[in-house]
């Protein structure tokens, strides 16, 4: 299994990039760009612009998002910044701040 | 989800800062700095370019930077490092390729060596090296140690020259250098050989 995970009591301050997918469930500070799924757990701190194929937010993310395909907000979920996907989904219970742009 | 094991996976990139109280794997490649309470494991074709400060470190893949581990040190077989290494415990196995000073004493000073030196490359904005001056540099101060002179044996190259001229003139007024350390500031300016010192006031 090629996937990334950044644990719970890592902080990372910086850039990360990959051709795989991202499971965050500790804190990232600056720019996040993968090539496949990014998931921001529960319990996660984002703060970073995020770029990916699919953004999964269940915790707390602050920054502009790019999701190709779809960003999925799920319940409990913070977000605040501007959202770019074709797909994106907003779950009863998720919060969230910022403009959207389906490209329509 | 994946497991609660930090890992960082083969096609992944991180540059910049990296902290954490667990257990972390790399198997991509991490540029910056990097200070975990537990184990940092270092796998085959993974790549750590980075100022390491950790419990205990396995080493199987390549690391370039200086490197504090308040337990341990493993360098298995495959192991390719460079940089100055500090730990009680130092393990190297055979076919392990490593470059650099081992200290097995004082853990401290070695940190708090370290941690200046990224204070300093970040207040310069320069990227994370194991020792501020090139290839040729490290091996000039390499055979100092082993003739045991406080000054170059032999007339150093231009090249040599130029580059500890450039650490002098950036790294004054100095940090404070540990004793434990006497031979790294020699590329650092506060330590610099007189000819060097010689060679800025003549400019």
């Amino acid at each position: 299994m090629g996937n990334t995970v950044i644990g719970s009591s890592i902080v990372i301050d910086g850039e990360i990039t990959g051709e795989e997918s991202l499971t965050i469930l500790g804190t990232v500070k600056g720019k996040i760009s993968v090539a496949q799924n990014l998931s921001v757990e529960a319990g996660a701190t984002v703060e970073a612009d995020v770029e990916a194929q699919t953004v999964t937010v269940s915790g707390r993310l602050t920054g502009n998002v790019v999701a190709r395909e779809r960003l999925d907000l799920k319940p409990e979920s913070k977000m605040v910044g501007d959202a770019k996907s074709p797909r994106i989904v907003i779950a009863d219970g998720a919060g969230f701040k910022g403009n959207v742009d389906m490209d329509v | 989800m994946a497991d609660k094991e930090t890992v960082v996976g083969s096609e992944t990139r991180i540059s910049g800062e990296v902290r954490g109280e667990e257990d972390l794997v790399v198997r991509g490649r991490i540029d910056g700095r990097m200070q975990l309470t537990q184990t940092l494991t270092v796998d085959k074709g993974a790549t750590v370019q980075a100022d390491v400060d950790v419990r205990h470190l396995v080493v199987s893949g390549t690391v370039i930077g200086a490197i504090v581990a308040s337990e341990s040190v493993k360098l298995t077989s495959t192991a390719r490092v460079v940089g100055d290494l500090a730990s009680p415990r130092v393990i190297m196995e055979a076919g392990a390729a490593y470059r650099g000073r081992v200290d097995m004493g004082d853990i401290a000073a070695a940190r708090a060596a370290v941690s200046s030196r990224a204070v300093q490359r970040s207040a310069a904005g320069e990227k994370p090296a194991i020792r501020p001056a090139p290839p040729r540099m490290a091996t000039a101060a390499k055979a100092v140690i082993a003739g045991k002179a406080a000054v170059p044996v032999a007339p150093p190259s231009p090249a040599v020259r130029s580059a500890t001229v450039a650490a002098a003139t950036a790294g004054a007024p100095g940090p404070a250098i540990p004793p434990a350390f006497p031979r790294v500031a020699g590329a650092m300016g506060a330590m610099a050989p007189a000819w060097a010192k010689k060679k800025i006031r003549r400019r």
